[in-house]
């Protein structure tokens, strides 16, 4: 019994972080847009312009990393079209957002029917190359959750420590809270309020990007359409969670990667029949346990002048 | 003045309400915020379908045989179009008025869900004359709507729990929780296949206005947004929602509980979309099946964009949106084109809503070109002629482009780099911006290395990136020459 | 216009006038029309496109309103723009890495440093680490000052310094502008008081209109002169009281309590009662408690502890309409914030606060809207406040402020309210709207209203009031009538000096 349960505790684990990788980076990619003012509910959309945008560099050239790379790219160019409309055309940021998602389905469902053909599936990419630890794999708990797991998720972790960096350490990091905050002060020393946040928008399409390719090649070993089924929209939930912070975002991010984990375990532990017959409640209890959580803690409070497009006034 | 003297009240005249109806739509015809709003939508959707056509024409598709079907189709079957647009006018009414609290109800998928099952289950368990029937079973799915929105309403008025949060994991858990209701207590015992319930009593049925699809659930619809147009703005109701909407202090500040309105806000936004599932159900469906829906809820998010979160906008933006379902359909049938091309349409179209400045600066930029032609011919006339052949090259080489990659995914690269720099060019050009040009010189040298390339591959490719190269090079470099190099200052930019 | 290196020069006007807009011109904020004149600093001409050119050129400017970040630190607001990195030298490589910069960490505490012996060596001690929203108005203003010495300016432009401080921190101030001035600096002073130019500065130009009507040194003119020189006329400064008879006590505060947002205690026990008739009014600086008492009786916040009564009836807690239903009207202090919806129309404006009863709302348990008494009614109002407006169904955004703040004061007064509430009533108003809205005032006092006047300019209060009370932390130090009274007396008060055998 020992044995099984420090497996399944294992097992647990490693799902968990498979699921929340992807949360995770898009709540954060969130987090940099909001935090310099603009709201980007897109994220779902750049999420599938990234996993459809690396699976196609994959199979092309066979080279994962390049498809990375282009997954990342392609998600950055559907937050470009999101930073000009909000930003330089003072655009209503959720109609935007609402129209990114939009695009997104369209581009990439389009995109699937050119490539492959179908409308459903595309062909078997080449999977990123899992982190395989050898010497880990004999160890018990440890080794079923790192034994071979996604670079990805490996670089997540890092990413959420550099975001952390960025956001607080660095200028530009304070440049970007200080546009969602106060734009005018921002503008007042000098420092062009639009640049910003279109870095800071652009910024969070590479970081969707990434979510999506991971999504793509490495989560799954192709692309299928609308296969982000909501994780754009669970990554801003994950975000307002977080209170708009980086380690908000990895908690969780953790947190909706657990709860969605816990059904599958639930299953082997509790038997499937059980399951299937009480499965739907189970399924509810991370959607209800998130409503008392946020019911609970203390007031979301999102940047000060989020959602307002920054006039300057140029002439006296 | 003393205001607090009169006391003859001026009694609620119904007669004079309708009277002043055709008053009120001349007024809203004649209100320039209006007629501002109604061209930026109709230029949005002219626009999108241009793009969409341009980018039929550079994947390959059959543009004009597409938008036919399209167009000809949401006409002929314009009762399907209006089939298609009535749940949507009901959850586009839900998050509108949300909007208009300053909510945002993204969970109107899962409010749909639960009274759609609640009107089902009084459907088929209890035994109604006809006429009140329905009735009833529309106000239930409404009241279970109004539950599921009233929650969230509760929890962001008094703990500030955002509501795109709760009302997104209370439309999970709709859905969930339905799909096991009929399942298990309410499964429907002759058919194993199918997960779904028992039809519902043909007393409650929604009877059939036209055809297969369309019924009395289109009439219930149009009466709702009247409903909603009065408990808008001309119910203390509705201007609460309004002041706390757009100024949440203000409003609390003249008195108004925010919290209780906010709470019924959200609460009447999930009745109207509760009661949009429920018409579903009784005008159609007639039971309630795994998955009957799928989408309803997002689509209602952008037909309130579209609509501007007004009931007649939304009105509209439904019935042109179950237009495009119904043409996307017929897209695909007869042309081939994945009728993911409407959702494309769909997504252009809110991007122009979301900034109608983008259309007016295109406006601006695009008498600026012709005015350039018309004042400076020497300036005017190469500029607009590069203009065009960028446009058209980067549009041509993404129509050859398939044919040409055969060869090689390397030249297939080059192609969509080249086309990608002519696009660009066009843009800076149509800005008026001094790098056009270079621009436009750099795609003829990505066309020029696809000439030289051909030589390996094929003498198509040679001809083919020769005339590319020639053209893209030769034009802007001769304009450059008869356009004098220095920057011009007030005359050409803006 | 001509400013001297090393002088204090007053730059004086009313709201409106072109003070501001000439100072961000010089900022670098604005720019000034193409072709129309220049600007010569130290002899050159200069060109300011950007805050950044300006402060290239030793120009500094310290707003009215605070350009300052609340949830950041002082150093953090202090460096934004200007941010010192650690390992500067690898961006310094090549000019490809200069972006780098901004990824390179952020050296606190260097900056920090810097900034603390920037404040030492000023007299403007600050706690560096501190945040923003933690510091009281006048350590803030601190702060904007310290940004425009880190900065190495020798131009400094200040922007109605005076309104947020007490007379004593005026004095505090003059200290640092000697400083500066001694250091070589040229201070340029913005405001539309009369008192603090003849007290700080060495020459003063008067602005009217967006013109320049002269300069004078300080020695050869008095307040009166240079008030005609701003408006044009010879200005009433007191305007007459209407002799009224003073009746019952309508408001009455017995030891009040109440906390602000961060749980902090605001007021910090109360008592004072209005009678009908009277115009009771509070001086003191803002941020003593003002705002969180005419809040707390309201309806607007809940008292920790006390009682308030209107009438008779106790309001001790009762809701913003409850309050409102016993009689009682509430101007409030920022008109944008509280006072108006701006998406609505000016009719719908017009109706707020009373668009729940009769005669606004009719029908079936007063739900529905009369939206015909609600434009009778508009237009009435409108007409009798002279509001010049196009359409009663326009967006209230379109209205200048003066016209915007007649609109909160006209519905407010319209139900003939036994309390006033009047939160600042005419800030930020030009003298013909601040007239207007004093003089309803008085009318409304004398047909019997009981008024609550808070305000930040002593001059009102004194010419508006039938009694003083100035509030300090949170209490009230002192009541008076504004003949037992001086001007300087009062700004003792306001400061907390309550010994008043202090030597003015």
């Amino acid at each position: 019994m020992q044995g099984i349960d420090a497996q399944l505790f294992g097992v647990l684990i490693a799902q968990t972080l498979k699921m929340a990788t992807p949360l995770i980076l898009a709540a954060l990619g969130g987090m940099f847009s909001e935090k310099s003012g603009v709201v980007n509910i897109g994220l779902e959309g750049m999420m599938l312009v990234g996993a459809f945008s690396a699976a196609v560099a994959t199979y092309f050239t066979n080279n994962p990393w390049f498809g990375l790379l282009v997954g990342m790219l392609g998600g950055a160019a559907l937050a470009l079209l999101h930073a000009i409309v909000c930003v330089k055309f003072k655009g209503d940021h959720i109609v935007s957002g609402t129209g990114i998602i939009l695009l997104g389905a369209g581009i990439t469902t389009i995109g699937l029917d050119l490539v492959w053909g179908n409308t459903g599936q595309s062909d078997q990419v080449t999977l990123l190359p899992n982190v395989n630890i050898p010497q880990l794999e004999g160890i018990p708990v440890i080794g079923s959750i790192f034994g071979t797991l996604s670079p990805i998720i490996y670089l997540m972790f890092g990413i959420v420590i550099v975001c952390w960096y960025v956001l607080y350490r660095t200028p530009i990091g304070l440049r970007i809270r200080a546009a969602g905050e106060d734009p005018s002060t921002l503008d007042t020393a000098g420092i062009n309020v639009e640049n910003i946040r279109i870095l800071a928008v652009i910024l969070s399409g590479v970081l969707a990007g990434l979510a999506g390719a991971y999504l793509s090649i490495s989560f799954e070993a192709a692309f299928s359409r609308g296969m982000t089924s909501g994780r754009g929209f669970i990554a801003l939930a994950a975000m307002i969670f977080g209170n708009w912070t980086p380690v908000g975002c990895l908690i969780a991010g953790l947190f909706f990667g657990f709860l969605a984990s816990l059904e599958i375990v639930l299953q082997v532990v509790l038997g499937v029949g059980i399951v299937t017959q009480y499965g739907h409640f189970i399924q509810m209890i991370p959607f209800v346990l998130v409503i008392v959580a946020i019911a609970g803690i203390r007031k979301s409070v999102p940047p000060k002048g989020i959602a307002v497009p920054y006039e300057k006034e140029k002439r006296a | 003045m003393n205001t607090s003297e009169i006391n003859v009240k001026p009694k609620f005249n119904l007669i004079k309400f309708i009277k002043s109806i055709p008053k009120s739509i001349m007024a809203t015809i004649d209100n320039p915020t209006f007629q501002r709003q109604a061209i930026a939508t109709v230029g949005s959707i002219v626009l999108a379908m241009l793009i969409a056509a341009i980018v039929m024409l550079m994947v390959g598709y059959n543009a004009g045989l597409g938008f036919i079907a399209l167009i000809r189709s949401s006409i002929v079957q314009w009762d399907r179009v209006l089939f298609y647009a009535t749940p949507l006018i009901f959850t586009g009414l839900s998050v509108a008025l949300a909007f208009r609290c300053g909510l945002f109800n993204i969970g109107p998928e899962g409010q749909v869900y639960v009274g759609a099952l609640a009107a089902t289950i009084v459907g088929f368990s209890v035994s109604l004359p006809f006429g009140i029937h329905p009735i009833v079973c529309l106000l239930i799915g409404a009241f279970v709507g109004f539950l599921w929105g009233f929650l969230p309403g509760l929890l962001k008025a008094y703990r500030g729990a955002h509501e795109v949060v709760t009302t997104m994991m209370l439309s999970y858990t709709a859905i969930l929780l339905t799909e096991w209701l009929i399942k298990n207590p309410y499964d429907d015992p002759t058919n194993d296949n199918l997960v779904q319930t028992i039809s519902i009593l043909p007393t409650a049925e929604l009877p059939k206005i036209f055809g297969i699809f369309l019924s009395w659930a289109l009439i219930v619809a149009m009466l709702v947004v009247l409903c909603v147009y009065f408990l808008l703005n001309k119910t203390v109701l509705g201007y609460e929602m309004r002041a706390v909407g757009m100024n949440l202090e203000a409003a609390e500040s003249a008195g108004i509980n925010s919290k209780r309105t906010v709470a019924v806000s959200l609460g009447l936004a999930g009745a109207l979309a509760g009661m949009g599932g429920a018409a579903e159900i009784l005008g159609y469906h007639h039971r309630f099946r795994k998955d009957w829906s799928v989408g309803l809820g997002w689509d209602g998010i952008t037909v309130a964009v579209l609509g501007y979160s007004n009931p007649f906008g939304v009105l509209f933006a439904a019935i042109f949106f179950g237009a495009l379902r119904v043409g996307g359909n017929s897209m695909q049938l007869i042309a081939g084109i994945p009728a993911e091309m409407v959702v494309l349409i769909q997504g252009l179209i809110v991007m122009f809503v979301a900034a109608p400045r983008v259309i007016s600066w295109l406006q601006e930029k695009g008498t600026l070109e012709l005015k350039m032609i018309s004042i400076d011919k020497k300036r005017g006339m190469p500029h607009f002629i590069t203009l065009g052949i960028t446009l058209v090259c980067s549009i041509l080489g993404f129509i050859l482009l398939s044919s040409i990659s055969v060869h090689s995914p390397i030249l297939g690269g080059i192609v969509i780099l080249s086309s990608l720099i002519a696009i660009a060019a066009f843009i800076m050009l149509f800005m008026q911006s001094e790098s056009g040009f270079k621009l436009t010189i750099a795609a003829g040298i990505g066309w020029a290395i696809v000439a030289l390339l051909g030589i390996i591959y094929a003498v198509n490719i040679l001809i083919i990136g020769t005339v590319f190269a020639a053209i893209l090079l030769v034009f802007p470099l001769l304009s450059l020459l008869v356009i004098d190099d220095k920057k011009l200052e007030n005359g050409g930019n803006e | 216009m001509k400013i001297k290196k090393g002088e204090v020069h007053g730059l004086l006007g009313e709201n409106g006038a072109g003070k501001s807009t000439l100072m961000h011109i010089l900022y670098g904020l604005l720019s000034k029309d193409s072709g129309s004149g220049s600007i010569k600093i130290n002899g050159e001409i200069a060109s300011l496109e950007s805050p950044q050119d300006a402060i290239a050129l030793g120009v500094g400017m310290v707003h009215q309103h605070f350009k300052l970040i609340p949830p950041l630190s002082v150093t953090e607001n202090v460096i934004l723009g200007s941010e010192p990195v650690k390992f500067e030298k690898i961006s310094l490589i090549s000019r490809a890495l200069r972006l780098l910069k901004l990824l390179l960490p952020i050296d606190i505490n260097g900056a920090a440093k810097k900034i603390s012996q920037i404040a030492k060596e000023n007299g403007l001690d600050i706690n560096p680490h501190a945040k923003i929203i933690d510091l009281p108005v006048g350590l803030q203003q601190r702060v904007e000052i310290i940004k425009t010495l880190y900065r190495e300016a020798e131009i400094l432009i200040l922007d109605e310094p005076t309104s947020v401080l007490t007379p004593q921190e005026v004095d505090e101030l003059f200290v640092t502008l000697q400083k500066f001035k001694e250091s070589g600096r040229t201070i340029i002073l913005i405001t539309h008081k009369l008192r603090e130019p003849m007290l700080l500065c060495d020459r003063i130009s008067v602005l009217r209109d967006g013109e320049l009507v002269g300069t004078v040194d300080r020695k050869d003119t008095s307040p009166e002169e240079l008030a005609k020189m701003m408006v044009g006329r010879p200005v009433v400064f007191e305007l007459e009281k209407i002799e009224s008879e003073i009746g019952e006590t309508v408001l009455s505060l017995e030891d009040v309590v109440v906390e602000d947002n961060r749980d902090l205690e605001k007021v910090k026990g109360i008592t004072l009662n209005v009678r009908a008739g009277e115009i009771l009014g509070i001086a003191g600086v803002q941020g003593n408690g003002q705002t969180e008492l005419v809040e707390a009786i309201a309806g607007l916040r809940k008292l920790k502890s006390g009682k308030i009564s209107v009438n008779g009836f106790d309001i001790t807690g009762g809701s913003a309409r409850f309050v409102r239903s016993k009689g009682v009207s509430h101007i409030p202090e920022d008109r944008h914030k509280r006072g108006l919806v701006l998406g609505f129309s000016i009719k719908e404006n017009l109706s707020l606060g009373q668009h729940h009863t009769s005669p606004f709302a009719t029908g079936p348990k007063d739900a529905l809207l009369d939206l015909y008494e609600m434009a009778t009614r508009s237009e009435v109002l409108v007409d009798q406040y002279s509001i010049k407006i196009q359409n009663i169904e326009a967006a209230v955004s379109t209205l200048s402020g003066g016209n915007q703040q007649k609109i909160v004061v006209a519905r407010e007064l319209a139900a003939f309210p036994k309390l006033i509430l009047a939160a600042q009533p005419t800030r930020g108003l030009d003298v013909g709207a601040t007239e207007y809205i004093r003089r309803v005032l008085l009318q409304r006092k004398a047909e019997g209203a009981a008024i609550l006047l808070i305000s930040a300019e002593l001059d009102e209060i004194r010419n508006l009031s039938d009694r003083i009370a100035v509030i300090y932390d949170g209490r009230i130090v002192t009541m008076k009538t504004p003949d037992e009274t001086t001007p300087e007396e009062l700004g003792l008060f306001m400061a907390g000096h309550t010994d008043v055998s202090m030597e003015v």
